[in-house]
């Protein structure tokens, strides 16, 4: 025996004996326990960095102690690779993001043999391939057809600059993090997942999924957070009644004024005679729509002159408009009781508005509400029939007497919101539609898929996607009246390819989505990434579970 | 999260620490015994240049240790439990405990980190056992040969080529994991605290299955308490069985 130990001797040559004997290729074999092993696939950036290293060297530990268990093991790897540091690289270096990604997946390839890690390559697969990105264009054309995938307009950050839109994470203090124009808001149609027609089986089974760490469960479970409320109306004029949500109806009767969002229609149509208004709800237009930034963001309004009615007093409360108020959110009104939410309070306090105490302590207790808001429950007072109420008792009252009136009844509510897939960017997956003039939105026909996204294209200066200005690729015929027609430019956000990779890596050469070799391997017995994904991206993996099983996969 | 000075290691820090770099200088194993020795998967790991030298430097012992062990021995020893002394079985113990722990902090609890510092302790007991004896030489090998399979899915390279070197063909994906031999955890002996007036005095090594009588004789016949005692009349002996006796003289 040598008396030097010489890693790099010893590690080419037993590397060289694993490939000869493709010892680590998974075979599926019924009367063998298997074990999935599976560590998030990476994005192929160029080159490995310590975090790929530290999650697939845990894998691979797990994985090669399962198969010494005597456990049939699969460890595959593969690519996530659509995204947009190709294009940020391709419009730097001018080369195209499809050589730019694949030149990257040969080197951190080569690394990832020289680490050793016990994967069947076999099975290696990359998103970016007509061969895997055509099933979820497939999937994605029956859900269509379902209603569990359509178009609508929403609010996005648009860099009029760029002429295009930003991911919320991709807008930073405001403006474009690439040439620093102010970002605004603007109104765009989009493809959506109906993600909350499956809110309940999201949240129930996570009471299933034992294995699963509480933290992640917990994370989704207030992600998707499922409340019972109170949906009720105030009327307004001459106007449709206000819709708003609340979960804390024992609070209706210390309502002091209602709070719209800058794209409400009442906004709309009191700023039409109000240039001062006018003025606000542009400048609303440049605040981000991101959840996060709304939280910390100044809390901005104006009143509209418009006035509401108080469903049980009869009283009339003011209308206002306020940034925080977001139109996607419920819709887009809130009713508000300074005395006893924080941010009403702050805002009446800003602007004036009456502050009037419902709730008081239960323990009898003195409790003012001249420094801040009493956000607990308690006992109610000042609120006629109510008094005397606790705030579990007001809330089924209200709710009652608001059935009866026929101005509210309970409701639950989500917290969830429909997931926007489009991305009006070139390097991600063609959503398999087109748009006819005569037909309107139709779905590409089963044999015509994939839809395959040019990869030969020259990036200029020009930021936008290079397929929107290809009549070569839009321009196609209706497939259900033959005339002409366009294609949709719009790429999947690139989370569709990572929701269901880990099921396409037990039949990554199936000629359908899957076939029964996912019936065997699945579920994936240990998931190793960073908690950074437990919220979208592992629920949107439980989302497309759940949409593949429902299309009989 | 991998962090470099407290921060997070990012590219616009540029605090990276690039992978291939250690790669080519250290090897694969070492990388990966390093990453997995600094901490464990929930936790972030904090990255610093000495734990790699640290974890190169363990390779390297570990593979003198098998040289050494075959170096001494030219034929192989064949391991007969019956006839283990308490300081083998001590050894073979400390094995069957460590196959234990390695196996549920690698199965069950993930914590790769408290694995490899296991078998680090059995190394360090196995360097300071100086036994040339057939049965010694026995014992060393069963430890040496778990030794690789524990440590094979952490370092799959050096362990494969050590496993070569103690005369086995196969790959070591392809073997069973080791399995803690049940029998070898078993104490035969216990020491015990022996008392006078309800001081320390002595401690002594009694068979786990003595009866109360002689675990008595043996305290009162120890050395150190014999001149303890000696010049006093013994009022009273009280025994908690497995732990303690304590002598009661005046």
């Amino acid at each position: 025996m040598n008396e030097e130990y010489q890693a790099q001797k010893i590690e080419e040559k037993v590397q060289k004996i694993w490939d000869e004997k493709s010892i680590f290729r998974a075979v599926e074999d019924p009367a063998k326990e298997k074990f999935y092993c599976l560590a998030m696939f990476p994005y192929p950036s160029g080159r490995l960095h310590m975090g790929h290293v530290r999650n697939y060297s845990i894998g691979d530990v797990i994985s090669r102690f399962q198969r010494m268990q005597g456990k049939n093991v699969l460890q595959p790897m593969g690519w996530d690779a659509f995204g947009l540091p190709a294009e940020n690289a391709a419009m730097k270096n001018k080369v195209a993001p499809a050589k730019w990604t694949f030149e990257n997946i040969d080197y951190m390839r080569e690394q990832l043999k020289r680490l050793g890690f016990a994967y069947d390559w076999e099975r290696e697969l990359a998103t970016c391939t007509p061969q895997y990105y055509r099933w979820e264009q497939w999937l994605f054309t029956r859900l269509f057809k379902k209603g569990l995938a359509y178009k609508k307009t929403a609010g996005v950050n648009w860099c009029p600059h760029d002429q295009t839109v930003l991911a919320n994470e991709q807008v930073i203090d405001g403006k474009c993090w690439r040439c620093d124009t102010a970002v605004e808001r603007r109104e765009i149609a989009q493809w959506f997942m109906k993600i909350t027609d499956y809110a309940d089986q999201l949240l129930d089974d996570l009471d299933q999924l034992e294995g699963w760490p509480e933290q992640v469960r917990t994370m989704q479970r207030n992600w998707i957070g499922r409340s019972a409320g109170v949906e009720l109306q105030f009327e307004v004029d001459g106007e449709a009644p206000l819709m708003v949500y609340t979960t804390r109806a024992d609070t209706l009767m210390g309502v002091t004024y209602v709070a719209v969002a800058a794209e409400h229609p009442l906004a709309k149509k009191a700023a039409a005679d109000n240039p001062e208004l006018q003025a606000f709800i542009e400048s609303c237009k440049t605040t981000s729509v991101a959840e996060a930034d709304v939280a910390t963001m100044e809390k901005k309004g104006m009143a509209t002159g418009l006035m509401a009615k108080h469903p049980i007093t009869g009283e009339q409360v003011p209308i206002w408009v306020a940034n925080f108020v977001l139109i996607d959110y419920g819709s887009g009104a809130v009713m508000s009781v300074p005395a006893h939410d924080s941010r009403d309070y702050d805002f009446a306090k800003a602007y004036g508005l009456a502050i009037k105490q419902v709730i008081y302590p239960a323990d009898g207790s003195d409790i003012s509400v001249d420094t801040e808001a009493f956000v607990e429950k308690g006992v109610l007072k000042n609120s006629a029939e109510f008094d005397g109420l606790s705030s579990e008792q007001a809330i089924e009252a209200i709710a009652d007497k608001l059935t009866a009136l026929n101005k509210g009844e309970k409701q639950i509510n989500y917290r969830l919101r429909d997931w926007g897939v489009s991305r009006q960017r070139y390097w991600g997956t063609p959503v398999p539609i087109i748009h006819c003039d005569r037909c309107g939105t139709v779905a590409v026909p089963e044999d015509q898929l994939p839809v395959v996204l040019p990869e030969d294209v020259v990036y200029g200066d020009d930021v936008g996607s290079p397929i929107k200005k290809m009549p070569e690729f839009y321009q196609t015929s209706c497939p259900q009246c033959g005339g002409k027609a366009e294609r949709e430019t719009d790429t999947f956000d690139t989370f569709f390819e990572s929701s269901w990779y880990y099921a396409r890596f037990a039949c990554p050469d199936a000629d359908v989505m899957l076939d029964d070799r996912a019936k065997y391997w699945a579920p994936v017995d240990q998931y190793i990434g960073g908690i950074e994904h437990a919220v979208l991206h592992l629920l949107y993996a439980r989302f497309f579970h759940k949409l593949m099983r429902d299309e009989g996969l | 999260m991998v962090l470099k000075d407290g921060s997070k290691m990012s590219k616009s820090k540029g605090n990276t620490v690039d992978p291939q770099q250690l790669i080519e200088k250290y090897g694969a194993d070492t990388v990966r015994l390093f990453i997995l020795f600094a901490a464990p998967p929930e936790q972030s790991l904090e990255w610093n240049d000495e734990g790699v030298d640290g974890a190169s430097r363990f390779l390297k012992r570990l593979w003198k240790l098998v040289a050494t062990h075959l170096a001494e021995q030219s034929s192989l020893p064949v391991l007969n439990v019956s006839e283990l002394s308490a300081e083998q079985k001590n050894i073979r113990r400390k094995l069957h405990e460590t196959i234990a722990k390695v196996s549920d902090d690698i199965g069950r609890r993930h914590t790769f980190n408290t694995a490899i510092a296991a078998v680090m302790e059995l190394i360090n007991e196995l360097s300071r056992f100086n036994d040339n004896s057939e049965q010694g030489a026995a014992v060393v090998r069963e430890a040496v040969e778990n030794i690789v399979l524990l440590l094979s899915p952490i370092v799959p390279h050096i362990t494969q080529q050590l496993w070569n070197e103690l005369g086995h063909d196969e790959l070591l994906a392809n073997v069973a994991w080791p399995v803690c031999d049940e029998s070898a955890l078993v104490r035969d002996e216990i020491e015990m605290v022996v008392q006078v007036n309800g001081k320390l005095r002595s401690k002594i090594n009694v068979a786990v299955n003595a009866d109360n009588a002689s675990v008595e004789a043996l305290a009162l016949a120890d050395d150190k308490i014999v001149a303890n005692i000696e010049g006093k009349t013994v009022r009273k002996v009280i025994l908690v069985p497995g732990r303690l006796v304590n002598i009661v003289a005046n």
